[in-house]
């Protein structure tokens, strides 16, 4: 009797070390996983920065003006040659 | 054979015999088996004491030389925050670089062509790196700031005792059109100018820091202990909108060249709500090369220079009597032939004007006139008007170097010196200041707080004149934007404008020049429903005449008809034709 439940112990500890062992293993994955992920999180953060500051760089009132000027030839409009349109009016 | 027959084999005696044969047999004596049970024994109590002294006593600095070899501690960087202007465009912003360091000793022993591939990468003349080199420290910077793409190139060389350091490097896309708004930061990133140094507090981060165990491939499997998370700054909505900057800027930066002036600057502010939309400033800087500043580019000059307003003035002494009900704006006062005396010292017109109303003491700009109404004020009232609109106080808006300007306490004032002020002359004050000071005509007689960033709800105003005056008062300056009066060439087609002309003589080694003026505009547009405050400086212009109104009333005009386009405001005039005549009406002041 004492026999088998010995080795019913046994399997059950032997079972539980090798569900240790691979809980370790697995949370490490985990965690290299999430440093990965924070990383690349990091990295995304900076290219939108660089983004961003393209964004003002290239929309740049001065560079649209020039652009608009010389190469598409166009003037700034005055109130002489704008037709206005008002919500309810004539 | 007989075995141990005789007793002869005493091994055999103790146990076993190691051999049959008689031949081999050994004796040993008693002690020596004794000595060898002794040795190990010892050595296993040596073995056990061992254990016991690097489980028991010494097993703390076990650990922690145990934990050097697999924990780290590793940097949290934090970004400095972003600056963005009202509309969220960025106005500055941080992104990783590298420092390039080096062990001087070690890097003098590369080969001479890394060496000069390695300048040239750098960007320096390669005398230059090897005096960087020539040193006996171990530890010199060879450029800071580097950029990553040119990292991963020096990276490739594989110079021995060539190091980088992980850093930030500020950029500034909008450049020198925002720079005197914005500011800079140094290689520390750390603020020295404009927003990034009122607002250093707020926008720098605080770096944090964790320890973890790194396997042996260098992968971050635990986190252990204590870790700080790192805080970046907070980023910073400022209440400029570029497009009015860049408009503010392109006008300041054609007017200084057109009048060949040594300077000019223009403030924009929003009537509602105090906020400042556009500040601009010639000559200026390009925050992201300074390598060639000097004080006159860095000089923001409408906050931390103070001039004499000159008539930009006079609408707060004649709205200060109206309000006190001393004058109409039908009373009529006599200016004579354009000369009095006042306290013994003269005071002039440009030319005569006669008997004139109080409207058009405005609109013809009179110093007599305005020195008359003052006159029925006490220094008192005058000088309470100008402190309470902010004149003479330190601004409270949170930018740095802001000049609170000059008004003399009122019981030092002369009586010509009372005449003076009311026409904006022995008074001093930034054109932020006088910006400000305008907004209680486009308001209705308050004034409101200023704010360089980003304002939500619109503030409680302090009320200063009565918004009967204030309204009075608009009108009064519209006629001053008209054919008639000083400043015709402040006209914009399609909407209606106010605004006063200024031209004071500036002041050189304590005396009023002759030679050198400023000549100013403050304005409202669109008079209807006004929007925007818009004050404009032109410092020393030469040649096409000093007047406020030749120089400062149509940079304005250009100005302000730009931003009203831009902010998309309906004209409220159906008038497009202006009418410029040849010979303006003078302005005396």
């Amino acid at each position: 009797m004492t026999g088998k439940l010995n080795a019913v112990l046994t399997v059950l500890l032997v079972g539980c070390a090798l569900s240790v062992v691979n809980a370790r293993y697995q949370r490490n994955r985990l965690v290299n996983d999430l440093e990965k992920l924070a990383t690349q999180q990091r990295q995304l953060e900076v290219d939108w920065s660089q983004l961003q500051l393209d964004q003002s760089a290239y929309g740049k009132n001065e560079r649209i003006e020039q652009i608009a000027r010389t190469q598409l030839n166009m003037t700034p409009l005055s109130p002489a040659r704008t037709q206005y349109l008002t919500e309810g009016g004539k | 054979m007989k075995v141990g027959a005789n007793g002869s084999r005493v091994a055999a005696a103790k146990g076993v015999a190691f051999s049959k044969s008689p031949v081999l047999a050994v004796r040993l004596p008693d002690w020596r088996s004794r000595i060898v049970l002794f040795g190990l024994f010892s050595a296993f109590a040596a073995l056990a004491g061992r254990a016991l002294w690097l489980q028991g006593v010494s097993d703390q600095f076990l650990q922690k030389q145990g934990a050097s070899r697999y924990e780290r501690t590793l940097e949290l960087p934090a970004t400095r925050g972003k600056i963005l202007d009202r509309n969220g465009l960025v106005l500055a912003s941080s992104l990783p670089v590298k420092a390039v360091w080096a062990i001087p000793e070690d890097v003098k022993q590369s080969p001479p062509e890394k060496l000069a591939e390695l300048a040239r990468l750098l960007e320096m003349p390669q005398a230059e790196l090897m005096k960087k080199l020539d040193s006996d420290r171990t530890f010199v910077y060879l450029k800071r700031q580097v950029e990553m793409d040119v990292i991963a190139k020096i990276e490739k060389l594989g110079i021995d005792g060539l190091d980088t350091r992980k850093e930030y490097k500020r950029y500034y896309p909008q450049g020198e059109v925002m720079g005197h708004m914005v500011g800079f930061t140094n290689v520390e990133d750390i603020g020295q100018e404009g927003i990034e140094l009122a607002q250093q507090k707020n926008l720098v981060g605080q770096t944090g820091s964790r320890r973890v165990i790194k396997d042996r491939l260098g992968r971050i499997v635990e986190d252990v202990g204590m870790s700080r998370e790192p805080h970046d700054g907070k980023d910073i909505t400022l209440s400029v909108d570029s497009k009015l900057q860049y408009i503010a800027y392109q006008s300041v930066k054609d007017a200084v060249a057109k009048f060949n002036a040594k300077a000019g600057a223009a403030v924009v502010l929003d009537v509602h709500t105090g906020e400042v939309l556009a500040l601009a400033n010639w000559p200026t800087y390009n925050p992201n090369d300074r390598s060639h500043l000097t004080g006159e580019q860095l000089r923001n000059r409408v906050i931390t220079d103070t001039f004499e307003p000159g008539s930009t003035l006079k609408p707060f002494t004649v709205s200060l009597a109206m309000d006190k009900g001393l004058v109409k704006p039908n009373t009529m006062i006599d200016t004579g032939n354009g000369v009095i005396m006042i306290g013994g010292h003269v005071v002039h017109d440009t030319s005569a004007h006669g008997v004139i109303n109080v409207s058009e003491v405005i609109q013809h700009s009179s110093n007599i006139g305005t020195s008359k109404i003052a006159q029925m004020l006490s220094p008192q009232e005058m000088w309470e008007m100008f402190t309470k609109v902010g004149f003479g106080q330190a601004p409270r808006f949170g930018f740095p170097g802001a000049a609170a300007g000059r008004v003399r306490p009122y019981k030092a004032w002369s009586q010509i010196g009372q005449a003076n002020m009311s026409f904006g002359q022995g008074i001093s004050m930034s054109l932020l200041q006088l910006a400000r000071g305008w907004l209680i005509f486009a308001r209705n007689g308050d004034i409101i707080p200023l704010s360089f960033q980003k304002v939500n709800e619109a503030p409680v105003g302090q009320q200063i004149i009565s918004p009967k005056t204030a309204a009075q008062m608009r009108t009064m300056v519209e006629s001053v934007v008209s054919p008639e009066g000083t400043a015709p060439q402040a006209q914009i087609a399609g909407y209606r404008v106010g605004g006063k002309t200024g031209t004071a003589q500036k002041v050189i080694d304590g005396r009023y020049s002759q030679s050198h003026y400023i000549g100013s505009f403050a304005g409202i547009v669109p008079m209807s429903n006004p929007r925007f405050v818009i004050a404009v400086m032109i410092d020393d212009p030469v040649g096409a005449g000093h007047w406020g109104g030749t120089v400062a009333a149509p940079t304005f005009a250009t100005l302000a008809a730009n931003a009203l386009r831009a902010e998309n405001i309906p004209p409220d005039s159906s008038v497009t034709d202006i009418i410029i005549p040849e010979h303006p009406v003078e302005e005396s002041n």
